[in-house]
Order: structure tokens, then sequence, then C-alpha cells
């Protein structure tokens, strides 16, 4: 309490300067380098809370994916983004890639809505995760299949 | 430099696409989030690249409509038209060699016809005719018409090691079939004429139409043949005249798998 | 800083008002080598190169970050909300694996 309203009156009220790189995000990546699996990845992004799943979180991802090298997703968390109550990280995962993360992705309230959007890589098919993080320290999550069609001319 | 029109509604004709099977169809959903992908196409900032390549080293949209003899508003109907026979060239062309024409003009280097710069530049011209109808003349003059006639034998006819023409995966009466999991389209129906050049998102680059055929002949072991020939540029001018059949509209950067 | 690298930021819709939320779209034209791939001529691994953060800001202050990581297609294309509170300036700075340090900026003008 003390904290934000130190930071309200630095930076104004209109931008809340939020911690935007959990810093314990950053120190286990030197250790696990770029392999994790989804159970393990999990692990680190929620501290190993864990993560229930939700219907707050949509998650569009097609069906069947023309190619693996372009997989367009897109999150949408229904969530308020105020001070007291926002979405505070999206990542978006792969469940059977061998580096199971795709992004991390850190909002604040002045982004208005809890929404990412990217196109991943699929090395096959698999569920697409959208883990999410909410300012009270609660962790959300859904996934998706998405089938890879391997084959097509050239 | 003029700004780059998009295309305001990508039409991938869903009727177009009769699929052999369900497990192969694109359900509406996931068409519309490929559609929605065209909003934002990497290829888009290969098109602007052109667009400065040009300006910088050819003088831009004024230098090409005073090479080509108009005025820069006829400009986006006029490219629309192409390919075209160009009579200070001696030759039915397509917009990349009008560009090398101009360097050549111009006592500047010529960029390779297969190039990524070429491409760029080719994508950024045959951009300023987005939402024009297709409106190639194939009863221009003889020399078109001889094009046409000549793209035509080169589409039907078979050759190569297995006797296949591009025909056999591409006619009317072909379509909806599927092959390596891939649904076969009517070339006219999706554009192939209005769409290239386009992003091919398992090369992740800009490509263009020429250049697609040469990987699509490469994979049916027909023997490729130059970006630019006669034949080419002929196969070029059939599939266009498929477009314009098709009513389409030129909306470049195209998005392909 | 100087640019090295092409890349678009787009504004969805292109005209709103001062309390909207928009899109901010950010397409970058970059490999996103994994450091799994052949170099198929010459038999060599290509090594990683990818973009590994990134952060957009409102007139210098971040409102959104991102690790990125290998596994994202190549050309990348980011997208996120903002709440428009003022005119303004939209900074991209993003960095990758190499150490390669790029940055891109547009300029937010809300009509009313």
């Amino acid at each position: 309490m003390k904290r934000r309203n130190f930071i309200k009156s630095v930076f104004g009220a209109s931008v809340v300067a939020v911690t935007l790189t959990p810093v314990s995000i950053m120190a286990e990546d030197k250790k696990a380098g770029n392999k994790l699996s989804y159970a393990e990845a999990e692990k680190v992004i929620t501290g190993g809370k864990g993560a229930k799943d939700s219907d707050k979180i949509k998650l569009t991802v097609p069906e069947i994916a023309e190619n693996g090298a372009v997989v367009p997703v897109k999150v949408m968390v229904d969530n308020p983004m105020e001070e007291a109550n926002y979405v505070k990280a999206i990542h978006v995962l792969a469940s059977k890639n061998g580096n199971s993360r795709c992004a991390d992705v850190m909002l604040s309230p002045l982004n208005g809505k809890g929404y990412f959007a990217t196109r991943i890589k699929l090395g096959g098919t698999q569920d697409v995760v959208a883990l999410v993080e909410l300012s009270n320290g609660t962790f959300i999550k859904t996934a998706k299949s998405v089938k890879v069609t391997i084959g097509g001319c050239g | 430099m003029k700004k780059i029109l998009l295309p305001l509604a990508f039409v991938l004709a869903s009727s177009s696409i009769s699929l052999a099977g369900d497990q192969f169809a694109m359900s509406d959903k996931d068409r519309a989030m490929y559609k929605e992908m065209l909003e934002n196409n990497p290829a888009e900032i290969y098109v602007e690249d052109g667009g400065e390549i040009l300006e910088n080293e050819l003088g831009g949209d004024e230098a090409l409509a005073k090479f080509l003899g108009l005025k820069e508003s006829e400009l986006p109907k006029y490219i629309a038209g192409f390919p075209r026979y160009i009579k200070k060239l001696g030759a039915v062309v397509a917009i990349d060699q009008v560009i090398q024409a101009m360097q050549v003009n111009q006592g500047k280097k010529k960029t390779k016809l297969k190039s990524a710069k070429m491409f760029s530049m080719l994508a950024y011209v045959k951009s300023l005719a987005n939402d024009e109808n297709v409106n190639i003349d194939i009863k221009a003059d003889k020399y078109i018409k001889a094009s046409y006639a000549l793209g035509k034998v080169n589409f039907m006819t078979p050759r190569g090691g297995r006797g296949l023409s591009c025909n056999s995966c591409h006619s009317a009466d072909i379509v909806g079939g599927v092959l390596r999991t891939q649904p076969l389209p009517d070339l006219g129906v999706v554009g192939t004429g209005t769409t290239w050049p386009a992003y091919r998102m398992t090369k992740s680059s800009l490509r263009t139409l020429q250049r697609r055929f040469q990987g699509c002949m490469k994979n049916a072991l027909l023997k490729v043949i130059p970006i630019g020939s006669k034949e080419m540029v002929a196969l070029e001018v059939y599939v266009t005249q498929l477009a314009k059949e098709h009513k389409q509209k030129i909306a470049i950067p195209g998005l392909k798998r | 800083m100087a640019e090295k690298r092409k890349s678009m930021i787009k504004f969805k819709p292109k005209k709103f008002k001062v309390g909207d939320v928009i899109k901010v779209d950010f397409i970058v034209i970059h490999p996103m080598d994994t450091g799994t791939k052949k170099n198929k001529k010459t038999g060599e691994v290509i090594p990683s190169k990818y973009i590994d953060n990134i952060t957009f800001s409102f007139d210098g202050k971040p409102f959104t970050s991102m690790k990125v990581w290998e596994t994202v297609s190549t050309n990348p294309y980011f997208s996120v909300n903002f709440k428009v509170p003022a005119k303004g300036k939209i900074t991209v700075d993003y960095t990758d694996n190499t150490g390669e340090k790029n940055s891109k900026s547009k300029k937010l003008k809300p009509k009313g």
C-alpha cells in the first residue's frame, strides 16, 4: 500500500509504474535454458502454485494450422485493468515444443484490456496454452489443441 | 511516394475450395483468423521498402509514370493491366522487367529479376494498383494475343518426369481434390494473378508469382523455366486472364501458405 | 537510436480519441533463428538469433514488456491494447539474444 502511493506520487496518478519484468522469471531462465517442458515451465512461472482452468480466458487459435511455422494466437482475458485488479501477465506456451515457452507478456493498467496476440511456431500437433497471472497473485489458464498439417507442395 | 492502399477486403472465396474430406476443411473461424493476418502481413514492410528503393534509386512513381508515358494518376489502372506489350521494349513484359528497363535507361546496374530486392520493388509497383479490377487485355495487340496462346499451351502441356501439366492439378475438374494434405485451388477463383507478390508463410519471405511457379515446377518434376522468359511471362498472362474472368481485384501483398 | 531493422507500428483503429482502447501492433523483419536448423548448402548449424526482450513505452514510460523466445515465428508480430491517455509517442525498444538493440517510434495523435 505504502509503495504504491509512493510510486503514484512520483509518476503521477495517470501512469502506474508496475514491475514489468518479474525477477523470478529472469533468474530461472539462466538455470534451465530454453528447454523447459510445459510442466516445468508452468512450475517456474507460477512459482510452484500451479494454475486453475478458467473460462475467463478466451484463447483463439486455428483448429488446423495451415503450416507450423506461422500459427496465429490471440488471448483475451475477461478481467478489469484497474490498479487494484488487473491482468499482470499473459504467458503463451506450446505443450509439446522442445522449448514450451513462446512469450511472456507483462501488462499494466495502461493497456486497457488484458489482450495479446502473436504468431508462433509449432513443431507438430499439440496444445497451445494461455497462462495468465492476475495482480492478486493468482494464476489461471486455458488450452486449445491445434492440428499441424505437414504436407503441401513446396 | 504513394501510400500503400491496403486491400479493404480480401475475399478467400469459401465456395472455391470444395474439399474431398472434412478433415481438411478450413472452418469459417480458421478462415477468419487467417484473413485477419492480412492486416499484419510482414510483406507490407517489404512493399514499403520496395517503394523506398524505387524512390531513392530510380526517381519513384514520377519516374515510373514518365518511363511509361503516363500521368502519375493513370498508374493504378495501367499497372492493373500487366503483363503488357510495351512497344519500346519490343516484348510482352511483366512489371519487374519494366523496372529493370528503367534501370538500364538510367544507366544503373540491373537488379536480377530473381532477387529479394526486385521482388520488393515489383510488390511496391503492383501495390499501386490495389483495389483496381485486374484489367489485362489479351486482345489489345497481336503480341499479347500470342503470349496468351503460348501461356495456355504451357499450362496445358504435360512434360517432365511425371508427365504433368499445370492443368493436371489445377484444372477446373480437379479442383476440390487434395494433394499432400492441401486442397487444390482454382487459380482464377483464388486470384493467383492478383494476390502475388505475397508473403509465403512456409518460406517466411516475400515471393512473386513467377518464383512460386518455379517452385511448383520443381515439385512436379517439370524443368524449371527462367523468370522473365517468354514462356514464364506467357503463363503469368494466362493466369492473370483467369483472375480477370473471376473479376478479381489487385490485393498486394497477399498471404500464402 | 537509429533502427538497423525494418519494422512497423500500427494503431487500430486509425482514428481514435483520448480514453479509447486501441490496438498497438508491432511487426518486425527478424529471422528468429532457433539454432537448430542447418544451412542447406554448407551443412553448418545456423546459430540462434531471436528477439528476446521488447518494451513498449508511452512518452518514455514503459507500459508493457515482453520476454520472447525462439519459438515465436520469423518476422514476428506482437499486438497489445493501449488506453490512450493523451497525445504522445509510442516507442518499441527491442533486443535480441546476440545483443542487437533496436528502437521504433510512432506518434500517437488522438482526435478530440
